[in-house]
């Protein structure tokens, strides 16, 4: 069930424009600077901000031929950066709140507590909970109704690193079955969700596109950042427990990740390579301490001055960034189509 | 202790209040609701208006209710279309001007209760499938339940208190419109000072025990989100 959307609004003195479609499943993230209209552009798909257009989720007209389905009637759940839960009801009465509104069963309430892992916490006032539990509350509180849609808001930017890793995981699995929409600044939560990347410019969606592909873009605002990353997507294999490193199949080539539990092999894995850590030579170099080279084919350059340059590279069906110096690419005599071998100094699972 | 026409003045007054505070609780919700809520040309004007009784002095007010509810009025004409005489000196008239005389003390408190809810928890509620009359039942209710507490209390002690309205509109008709302080008034301008002292004991009474149970519920933990 995917979600097509064109809608223009307005919020203060910004033109929202967006036009596109959500994929079936698959989290696509939505960003861009603050005050780009992230928000907003949520908020009106939700329901809660006045906006013209057309909009439908599986074929369920929410906007359009002259009626907007009010936010009650939406099939979605929403999660802002604020837990904003109901603040005279304890754990447990916010989560039937949502249970006895959409009608849903007592096992389904069961299961979302248990993948929220609530159970201990339903008791408690929600103004005793850390930052951590009111966020997971307000995400079991999102996916109690069944939503067909989840639309999140930065929903956690004001979380610790353990907090953050249990939610993005059940974010993820999610989207497995509905699709997701999810803004966030956060370059590590993107590499880690995103299937799908949609950038805002100044109120209007101006670019959308699949994550690798985004991420390698050398026009787009991702490579100019410090830590411009490309992910790339590979199949565990064997593990080497006396290095500590597990096997990766990436097309026909291997790759070595340093991990200190094996993977299941055969299952599809996500790595993130980081520009600055692949460096470049002609030949292939036997008598290096990195594990990692790869024969690549330069595609494109662009100049980031000052003295540094971004080397977008083909590895067989995939797209991997290199940041080096310009004085190296004068020596190496970079052109489109070169074949090169790219070491790779750190690779991490996204 | 007291006299059986000071009891019946005591019934009267206390059915007045019950009555009037019920009365503007229903009225002023939506409207103290609307008032915190949007802000449109001509809403400080308006809300003027609704402070007015705070400031006006009981008697001027009673002056135009008299006018207003007398045979030449619009009461008058509302009276006769109802098949009675007049509203003025009538119970129905206390009512009418109780509900303008106390609407400042319930409307504010509730406008002040709307005004700090949270927004964010109303939008949520919305997306959890509740419509707009359910949110105000489970949600802006009990959240408010200090302001509805505080509009009810106020609203009923002032309906109690009520004087200079309730002589210029109500007469004294035992039964009808004679309320406490009005027969107070009638045991002092009579030298009944054993009356009058019992009258106005209880009426002392009554008012502490009212703001001392409001201001200890108030002070109730977790009462306030």
């Amino acid at each position: 069930m995917s979600l097509q959307l064109a809608l223009t609004g307005q919020v203060g003195n910004l033109a929202i424009r967006a036009q596109g479609r959500l994929p079936e499943r698959g989290v696509t993230v939505l960003f861009g600077r603050s005050g780009a209209g992230k928000s907003t552009l949520l908020r009106m798909i939700a329901g809660l901000h006045p906006c013209e257009g057309a909009m439908e989720l599986g074929g369920s007209v929410w906007l359009g031929e002259g009626r907007s389905l009010p936010p009650w009637q939406r099939p979605l759940g929403m999660m802002f950066q604020k837990p904003t839960l109901f603040s005279h009801l304890d754990v447990a009465g916010n989560l039937q709140y949502v249970a006895r509104r959409r009608r849903v069963s007592d096992e389904h309430v069961q299961r979302v507590i248990a993948q929220t892992d609530l159970a201990p916490l339903r008791q408690r006032r929600v103004q005793t909970l850390s930052g951590g539990e009111a966020q997971r509350v307000a995400l079991a509180r999102a996916l109690l109704g069944k939503p067909r849609l989840l639309l999140l808001d930065e929903p956690l930017s004001a979380l610790d690193q353990t907090g953050k890793q249990m939610l993005l995981e059940l974010i993820a699995r999610c989207a497995a079955d509905i699709p997701v929409l999810y803004v966030t600044h956060d370059l590590d939560e993107l590499l880690a969700l995103a299937d799908q990347l949609w950038l805002m410019e100044q109120g209007a969606v101006v670019s959308q596109m699949p994550l690798q592909q985004a991420l390698a873009q050398l026009d787009g605002p991702l490579v100019q950042r410090q830590d411009a990353s490309a992910v790339l997507s590979a199949t565990a294999g064997r593990y080497d427990p006396e290095h500590h490193l597990q096997a990766l199949q990436l097309a026909e080539h291997g790759v070595w990740l340093p991990a200190l539990k094996p993977l299941t092999a055969g299952d599809p894995v996500r790595i993130r390579i980081a520009a600055r850590d692949v460096s470049l030579c002609l030949s292939r170099v036997t008598d290096s301490s990195i594990l990692n080279i790869l024969p690549v084919e330069v595609v494109a350059v662009r100049e980031l001055p000052p003295g540094q340059v971004m080397v977008q590279l083909r590895l067989a069906d995939q797209l991997l960034l290199a940041r080096i110096s310009s004085r190296s690419r004068q020596q190496l005599g970079l052109f489109p189509g070169q074949s090169l071998y790219a070491q790779i100094k750190a690779v991490a699972l996204a | 202790m007291l006299s059986e026409g000071d009891w019946l003045a005591l019934w009267v007054s206390i059915k007045l209040a019950l009555v009037t505070t019920g009365l503007l609780l229903l009225v002023c919700s939506p409207l103290a609701w609307w008032l915190a809520r949007r802000r449109l040309p001509g809403q400080a004007l308006l809300e003027a208006l609704l402070a007015l009784p705070l400031v006006l002095p009981p008697s001027v007010l009673g002056f135009y209710l008299l006018l207003a509810l007398g045979p030449q009025g619009p009461g008058g004409w509302l009276a006769g279309w109802l098949g009675l005489r007049s509203l003025a000196f009538s119970f129905t008239g206390l009512v009418i001007g109780s509900l303008i005389y106390s609407l400042p003390f319930v409307l504010q408190p509730l406008k002040n209760a709307f005004a700090t809810l949270d927004r964010g928890q109303l939008e949520m509620a919305s997306l959890a499938g509740a419509r707009p009359l359910d949110r105000f039942f489970s949600l802006v209710l009990p959240q408010s339940r200090a302001g509805y507490a505080a509009a009810a209390m106020l609203g009923f002690a002032h309906t109690l208190g009520e004087f200079g309205v309730v002589l210029m509109i109500g007469g004294s008709l035992p039964g009808e419109t004679r309320v406490a302080s009005v027969a107070l008034y009638e045991h002092v301008e009579a030298g009944d000072y054993a009356n009058g002292h019992r009258l106005a004991l209880v009426l002392v009474a009554m008012s502490v025990v009212m703001l001392w149970a409001l201001f200890r519920w108030q002070r109730r933990p977790g009462l306030t989100p």
